[in-house]
């Protein structure tokens, strides 16, 4: 077998370096969320001109439960909460979000309210992508519209999917224990 | 204690109160220096204000083509220079070839005007409308000095309008030129303006300034397009009137585009737009003693703007017109008597602003409410 020999060129290695183009904290971010991770750098470039880079101060509400949804949210830097209100309880937390996180990606396709709230917990830094700025994308760049709403169906898809399994399995537990009884 | 407590704070709380009293004192003076600025600029103000709300309501009716352009893989920047470059080449040619046609015209009204035949002539045709009129209506009398009186100082004014016309476009001009900045840059600029925007308001303001500008846009597209329509039935139809009627209307064209675009005001703009063309046509046939005797032509010319008011209230409009504007009649005839203070360009705007505003308004309240802030 022929062994790998690696051979490093110290002056090629920093003219490369150099040649290598550099990538905003932003780009690098989009990049990462599974619905722009198929996108060129040409491509991730143009959503980066689209999108909205906002700060939030620690207990600062990103969005309210109930507010109508318009768009994603991806956490460059920081960390973000997400709380469910419950009527005469404090809220509860159901998720603690960090770098590269994102959420709320359904609200692209959808105005319907939001189902939990998102608050920052620390100074974070903020991506916000929005219906109107997929809307502009897909009257100006039309393929690269169809490419992240492609992207979008398929989070679906495995959403869905992955609720289906969960409603089989809850179902057999049920007739599982409706047998139970009517044995009992 | 109490004593040297009471010494040192006397002249402490002294020199605070003139501290206060001479910021207070500071704080005045440069509000009055600011009033004052904001006083003498304040036409500036409004008459820049008033340049970038037409550029933007132009951006708001080109940048359809623009986005169009962009989607076919025709840079922002090149497109809008490539659609601007088309204008300009109208305007150029509209300006080369139509103002000389336009001067000519009015020189020959005035020649005819100035003739003693013409006038006449003209005498006796209302003598001749008068006496058919009275047929009906007995007792009825057209004031026959007030009528040359009117028509004296209308072409008396024309040579001013025309002076005026020049300025116009220069700011026309002016203005595309700032319209062609919001086209290529007007995105980044909008950003840039929301990201302004407290968090707490962000996404509530984003959505407004979207769904505002759809309906803009929208509501705009569709008055142009009625615009459209109507000048090129105007259009067809006054050359059918000289061509089977021998009407001898002269700049079909010109009078189409001012019916067309005097359309775009509702309930007024209509009979705004057949007034060019009856004027001409009667000026046209002032020396003809046939048409003097027969004046069915204005009647002809009625009709014809009638049918292209009943073809576009109920078939153009309908389909071009998404956003129409749901107004009473009043409320539009008072926005028209408002804005006919700025002046012609005030009447044309003055119902599409009252439009745009409500539409503002009603996406700022809907929005508020569902972000729970109201």
């Amino acid at each position: 077998m022929k062994e790998k020999v690696n051979i490093s060129y110290p002056l090629f290695e920093s003219f490369k370096d150099k040649l290598r183009p550099k990538r905003s904290q932003a780009q690098m971010a989009l990049s990462q969320v599974n619905v722009f991770s198929r996108l060129s750098w040409q491509e991730i470039k143009i959503v980066e001109n689209a999108v909205h880079i906002r700060n939030y101060a620690p207990g600062e509400p990103v969005f309210k439960q109930g507010d109508p949804g318009s768009g994603m949210y991806i956490i460059i830097e920081g960390c973000v909460g997400i709380f469910l209100d419950i009527p005469q309880q404090a809220p509860k937390q159901l998720s603690k979000l960090g770098d590269g996180d994102f959420f709320g990606e359904i609200a692209l396709l959808d105005a319907s309210p939001r189902t939990a709230a998102a608050t920052a917990i620390e100074n974070s830094t903020i991506i916000g992508f929005y219906r109107p700025d997929l809307m502009d994308i897909l009257k100006t760049k039309p393929a690269l519209g169809g490419k992240i709403l492609l992207a979008l169906s398929e989070v679906l898809a495995v959403r869905l999917r992955s609720t289906n399994g969960e409603l089989v399995k809850v179902s057999r537990k049920l007739e599982g224990l409706l047998e139970s009884g009517a044995n009992e | 204690m109490s004593n040297t407590d009471s010494v040192s704070i006397a002249p402490q709380s002294v020199r605070l109160f003139f501290q206060s009293f001479f910021k207070t004192l500071v704080y005045f003076i440069l509000l009055i220096l600011l009033l004052a600025g904001a006083y003498k600029a304040f036409p500036l103000v409004v008459d820049a204000l008033f340049l970038i709300v037409i550029a933007a309501i132009l951006t708001a009716v080109f940048n359809p083509l623009v986005d169009r352009m962009e989607s076919s893989g025709i840079r922002r920047l090149y497109g809008t220079l490539l659609m601007f470059g088309g204008i300009f080449g109208i305007v150029a040619l509209g300006v080369v070839k139509g103002i000389p046609t336009l001067l000519n015209e009015v020189g020959r009204i005035k020649d005819i005007i100035q003739e003693n035949s013409a006038t006449e002539s003209l005498n006796s045709m209302m003598g001749d409308i008068n006496s058919r009129i009275a047929e009906y209506i007995p007792g009825f009398q057209l004031d026959l000095d007030l009528i040359s009186s009117l028509s004296a100082k209308f072409f008396s004014q024309l040579g001013s309008v025309l002076a005026g016309a020049l300025d116009t476009l220069a700011t026309f001009i002016f203005i595309l030129i700032i319209t062609m900045f919001f086209l290529v840059d007007g995105k980044r600029m909008t950003k840039q303006l929301i990201g302004m925007v407290p968090n707490r308001y962000f996404e509530m303001s984003l959505n407004i300034t979207y769904k505002t500008k759809q309906q803009l846009t929208n509501f705009l597209r569709g008055q142009l397009l009625a615009a459209l329509g109507v000048g090129i039935q105007s259009f067809i139809g006054l050359s059918i009137l000289n061509w089977i009627f021998d009407t001898n209307i002269s700049g079909v064209l010109l009078i189409s585009t001012i019916a067309g675009m005097a359309n775009m005001i509702p309930f007024v703009g209509p009979f705004m737009g057949m007034v060019p063309a009856i004027i001409v046509s009667l000026f046209n046939n002032l020396g003809d003693p046939i048409a003097a005797s027969h004046f069915y032509y204005i009647l002809h010319i009625i009709g014809m703007f009638l049918i292209v008011q009943m073809i576009d209230n109920n078939i153009i409009s309908p389909i071009v017109v998404s956003g129409s504007m749901e107004m009473h009649p009043l409320t539009v005839i008072l926005l028209i008597l408002v804005g006919s203070q700025i002046g012609v360009l005030g009447m044309f705007l003055a119902v599409p602003a009252w439009g745009i505003s409500k539409v503002v308004i009603q996406e700022v309240y809907q929005g508020l409410k569902g972000h729970h802030l109201i």
